[in-house]
């Protein structure tokens, strides 16, 4: 396959390296006011965003193959590694969904006081890794981006977090790493086999059916195990139910900036993994391994709902809310993954599934940081408090904090005319098509995220004036707002004009669509 | 050609108006609240004013365009205006300018007026929303709207526990309704690959159509939340904790109707079974609802139950489905139960809306009094209210020449000819409406005043009176097929009318049942100081009492004891198996990396951020070959 000529300009590479550059020049500014430091990182954040809509004005929507492409030769001397960044719909979805994420969290962040230019550092470093997943073509790189991601996320847990915070930054670093190990076996394998670490290559070789072979010839359980380690590495970032346990200690110890980018972003690079690298790579395997993916997923939806029902820590609430969320994603791809080869699963099934999969993650990226964003300023109104029944008639006091909020909590149960509905309908409307019976049992899942987020919504807001409430409590600050208002605006205009996302997206899922086929 | 554009244009604005109000007030007038009322009213009188003028322009035309399209995979919105949607428009129409004027004097000191507006533009803007859909998929959007309105407006006295927790089971029993709606809509895409109305019915016309009992059965699910059904009534009756407008806008005249309003729109999809289903789902609801109205004391329970029995009438009344006639030698088959059903919907959206704002005119007189035993006399104090309620109670009982009598008439002849049983079982119902109405009518407006705030009712301003009497008017014409102008003539000829022995039978029977039902009432209630019935036959008050409960205790047994324990076996499982027993598994490892990373631990920042960025350049630039080890 010949190499792509570079990019004239390395764009890709400027929205990896922008927050990266920022966090050198702030750790540089020692000593600088809290403020100057807040406002440097935001506007350090703010970078990708910018760079990414650069992107998308010229990014040509017609193109299936990746955009701005920059393909070097890396180090061929040991490895036949490329540093090979690319840009299609999917990424361009996820980049800028991180570069609308990480500014928010920041501001959401920005009464931190405790050392405010090192979390702005670490902020910017977590932004620039996950940005690198997104755009990396190579595996090499892709699992450094990967892996780099999680060291300030350690950080940011345990050191801003809440008083469980050290366990729950171990657990979750520990927990990831360990999947990850399994995926870089996997993937050890996989260059042993082929000579290859390119995405795009691998995923040929797999079409083709050169993968199963080589691998076949291995001999043994190695063709499962190298797919089952990097599914692992996968599944536990997700998370996919019964690997999600790290996932509410870590989501309500993190500090509400850290919570909102993980549930944000790097819930996304477990499911854009799935998408990019497990399904195109190991399509057989992972077919074989459906049924019991879907029940799984299942499980995830219909599970994670009812544990948040019980829940009475609004963090946890919202965290098993997001396995909820995350595992519709999985379930529409495990469901494409099952029909393919077993019936003929139409074209507009299929499509209707994997759009629904990127625009959910777009969604839930959105829903989700507001709803942490809310519970943040709840807590720091309280004194730390974040219990279901420590609050009591905010709507009464704060009536554009309850609107907020509300929009954010119905967005996320998916009422028609905010964001989340389209992303939820599609992946019902496909999944409908592929396996009528997962479609249903989803739905209970759908029932129940209604009734605790509405419990949610009625506790804290309605009812007679309750806990902090009770006492003076005044509405939202401009600086509370800040963050939420961007999200809400994007909730609207994404539930008017679905198509804006759904265009970005059509061709290279219309792509995936028309070429489902088993090797 | 050139008017047929103009009025299509006026369409969005129906649409849009609505939005723009609730809209503008949820931004810039939460405070001022006469301006957002005004505002709001303003909107409704445009929308009435537009919804008959479109209407009487006698144009019918419907157009789409696509909303979202992904490869193969289109969903369009798109505006189907016919007879059917042009009827239920001026229903929407008429009945909303009425309440939007009431409301101005029914919650002229509310401390929220605003957003009572506001929510009340946002659901015309739904409901109307629902009206002109040309398909499933975008009737499904505004049908969960309305609903979310609905929960807005229930909840508007948020701060009161009872209301708050009336708006959540009414949205929660709705979504479980919607779910099947959703699965239907689903289902036809599939099966069909359209949700189209006009696409749908060109498939039946060719017989393309894939047929299946669980379609329409799925989408019936959506109508029996929205229409407050059996099973899923509970919520209906908890409603009327919202300000009694809205229980007379959206849970008597037009949301709760919008269930039998989709299945006339979906009716090509129906099938023999399906039916069957639905008619018997009507008629139990008809019966049950009947029977928990003769136990209620609230003036506006009384009247949650009469609306849901009236419901299974319409619901049954389309379930009893098409009916052979004899027209001209040729036997021919019309949709005689979309007629029925659309017309008792729109008999029962004027009388009851009026009999909602009636009972809102009485608990302002009373100074929110709502417990009838202890009104009384209130003929005397607020004789308007008394006039245009009696009018009210007459056309719902059945009154030869009111309203209620010519549509009851029409269900119960479809009854008589179609399915015996079905028709013992309304023949009945009826009985317990006129016993029921005329109990409430009685113990509310008669004898002599039993309470302090009875003693000094008195009546409202003109916006209080106005939209009664306006509403009392179509009340006694609205019966009149013969009154209408032939636009609506897709609908009021679908109407089943009996014709000779039939005639006979339907008419004296619906006069015996009228003073069987209502004699017992004047005779049981005679003094009215306590309740009567309790007194008299306490077993049979007790039986109904444990009827009216049954279904809430079935429910709150449901959640408390299986749902919630189902939710604490997960949580339980969760905490104990997959993050005690694994994650504690792992902690010794966690241990060894711990006492690792606690070496490195030197409490500056600073040395992190370098030590990170130190290893990233390192491995570039080993990487790269820059360095060589």
């Amino acid at each position: 396959m010949p190499v792509a000529p570079a990019a004239a300009f390395p764009l890709l590479s400027l929205i990896i390296f922008s927050p990266w550059a920022g966090a050198a020049l702030l750790a540089m500014f020692r000593g600088v006011a809290p403020s100057v430091s807040r406002t440097l990182a935001l506007i350090f954040s703010c970078g990708p965003l910018a760079l990414g809509l650069v992107a998308l004005n010229a990014f040509d929507p017609g193109r299936v193959a990746p955009q701005f492409v920059e393909d070097s030769i890396w180090m061929s001397r040991l490895l036949n590694v490329h540093y090979h960044l690319g840009l299609d719909g999917l990424s361009l979805v996820l980049v800028l969904l991180t570069g609308i994420v990480t500014p928010v969290a920041l501001l959401a962040s920005w009464r931190v006081t405790h050392y405010p230019r090192a979390f702005g550092i670490l902020f910017l470093l977590l932004e620039g890794a996950a940005l690198g997943v997104f755009l990396a073509l190579d595996f090499f790189h892709w699992f450094l981006f990967w892996e780099l991601s999680l060291v300030p996320a350690f950080f940011l847990i345990k050191l801003w977090g809440g008083p469980a915070a050290s366990r729950a930054a171990y657990q979750f670093v520990i927990y990831t790493i360990g999947g990850s190990a399994f995926m870089l076996l996997g993937f050890a394998a996989l260059y042993v086999a082929t000579g290859t670490l390119d995405f795009t290559q691998l995923a040929q070789l797999a079409a083709d059916g050169v993968i199963g072979a080589k691998l076949a010839a291995l001999g043994g359980i190695w063709p499962k195990a190298v797919f089952v380690g990097v599914f692992l590495g996968l599944a536990v970032k997700v998370p996919l139910w019964p690997f999600h346990t790290w996932l509410p200690s870590a989501y309500a110890e993190a500090p509400v900036g850290g919570s909102m980018f993980l549930t944000g972003v790097m819930s996304k690079m477990g499911v854009y993994g799935f998408l990019r690298i497990l399904w195109p790579i190991f399509p057989a395997q992972l077919h074989a391994a459906t049924p019991c993916l879907l029940a799984l997923a299942l499980a995830g939806i219909v599970l994670g709902a009812y544990a948040a029902m019980k829940q009475t820590d609004l963090k946890r609430m919202v965290a098993y809310s997001s396995v909820n969320h995350l595992s519709y994603c999985l379930l529409a791809l495990f469901a494409v993954s099952y029909a393919t080869g077993r019936t003929a699963p139409t074209a507009a099934a299929a499509t209707a599934a994997l759009s629904g999969t990127i625009m959910q993650m777009f969604n839930h990226g959105l829903s989700a940081a507001a709803l942490f964003c809310c519970v943040g300023i709840l807590e720091s109104r309280s004194g730390g408090k974040r219990g279901l029944n420590d609050f009591g008639g905010v709507r009464t006091v704060a009536p554009i904090f309850a609107a907020l909020c509300g929009i954010s909590l119905f967005s996320s149960l998916g009422l028609p005319g905010l964001n989340g509905f389209v992303g939820e309908f599609l992946i019902f409307r496909g999944v409908f098509g592929l396996d009528a019976g997962a479609a249903t049992i989803a739905c209970f899942g759908l029932l129940a995220t209604a009734i605790f987020l509405l419990t949610f919504w009625q506790r804290v807001f309605h009812g007679p004036r309750a806990g902090v409430a009770a006492g003076e409590f005044a509405d939202l600050s401009g600086i509370e707002i800040a963050p939420l208002l961007p999200l809400v605006v994007l909730m609207f205009i994404l539930g008017v004009w679905p198509q804006l996302l759904a265009g970005l997206i059509n061709p290279i899922v219309s792509s995936w669509a028309a070429h489902l086929s088993l090797p | 050609m050139e008017t047929t554009v103009n009025h299509i244009v006026v369409v969005p604005y129906i649409l849009m108006e609505p939005l723009i109000a609730a809209a503008l007030i949820a931004l810039f007038l939460r405070r001022r609240h006469n301006i957002a009322a005004v505002i709001s009213v303003l909107a409704a009188a445009l929308i009435c004013f537009r919804a008959l003028k479109l209407a009487f322009t006698g144009l019918r035309f419907e157009g789409g365009f696509e909303w979202l399209r992904l490869g193969d995979f289109a969903l369009s919105l798109g505006v189907k205006y016919d007879d059917l949607a042009a009827l239920m428009l001026v229903i929407v129409g008429v009945v909303g300018l009425c309440v939007h004027v009431f409301s101005l004097g029914y919650l002229s000191h509310d401390h929220a007026k605003a957003r009572y507006f506001g929510g009340l533009s946002m659901f015309m803007f739904s409901m109307i929303g629902i009206v002109l859909a040309d398909n499933i998929f975008m009737m499904f959007i505004f049908w969960e709207l309305v609903g979310f309105s609905s929960y807005l407006l229930i909840g508007h006295w948020h701060e009161k526990q009872s209301a708050s927790d009336a708006a959540k089971k009414a949205f929660i029993t709705n979504r479980v309704g919607d779910f099947g709606f959703l699965l239907g809509i689903i289902w036809c895409y599939y099966a069909n690959g359209t949700v189209n109305f006009t696409e749908l019915a060109a498939l039946g016309d060719k017989h393309a159509l894939v047929f299946s009992t669980a379609i329409p059965l799925l989408l019936f699910c959506g109508a029996v939340g929205k229409s407050a059904q059996l099973p899923l009534q509970v919520w209906l009756p908890d409603a009327m904790e919202g300000p009694t407008p809205v229980s007379a806008l959206i849970h008597a005249a037009t949301m709760v109707a919008a269930g039998v309003y989709m299945l006339c729109r979906i009716n090509v999809l129906m099938v023999p079974q399906a039916l069957n289903v639905i008619m018997w789902t009507g008629t139990v609801t008809a019966i049950y609802a009947a029977l928990c109205a003769v136990t209620q004391r609230d003036i506006k329970k009384v009247l949650a139950y009469s609306t849901l029995s009236q419901l299974g009438y319409m619901v049954a009344a389309f379930g009893l489905g098409s009916l052979a006639t004899d027209q001209e030698g040729r036997t021919m088959v019309v949709a005689a139960g979309v007629g029925a059903a659309m017309f008792h919907l729109t008999t029962h959206a004027f009388f009851k809306a009026l009999m909602f704002l009636g009972s809102g005119s009485v608990i302002h007189g009373c100074h929110h009094e709502q417990d009838i035993f202890k009104m009384g006399g209130l003929a005397k104090k607020m004789p308007l209210t008394f006039a245009t309620f009696t009018i009210g109670v007459a056309a719902i009982i059945g009154m030869p020449f009111l309203a209620g009598f010519f549509s009851k008439d029409a269900i119960l002849y479809l009854a008589y000819a179609n399915n015996r049983a079905v028709f013992a079982v309304l023949v009945f119902t009826a009985v317990l409406t006129s016993f029921y109405m005329v109990r409430l009518w009685k113990l509310t407006f008669l004898g002599t005043p039993r309470s302090e705030a009875s003693e000094h009712a008195h009546e409202g301003g003109l916006t209080l009176t106005a939209p009664l009497v306006l509403l009392a008017v179509l009340s006694v014409i609205g019966g009149y097929t013969g009154i209408y102008p032939k636009v609506f003539n897709g609908v009021f000829e679908l109407i089943p009318e009996a014709h000779g022995s039939a005639h006979t039978v339907i008419f004296a029977t619906s006069l015996v049942v009228m003073l069987v039902g209502s004699g017992l009432a004047l005779t049981l209630y005679n003094p009215a100081v306590t309740d009567s019935l309790e007194q008299k036959s306490p077993g049979l008050f007790a039986a109904l009492v444990a009827l009216k409960n049954s279904f809430d205790r079935v429910y709150d047994y449901y959640v408390a004891k299986i749902q919630q324990r189902f939710a604490m076996l997960l949580n339980f499982l969760e905490q104990i198996f997959l993050a005690g027993v694994i994650i504690r598994g792992l902690a010794g490892l966690v241990g060894l990396v711990g006492l690792g990373a606690r070496a490195l631990h030197v409490g500056n920042l600073n040395a992190y951020v370098y030590w990170f960025l130190f290893g990233a350049v390192l491995l570039w630039a080993y990487a790269t070959g820059a360095l060589a080890f």
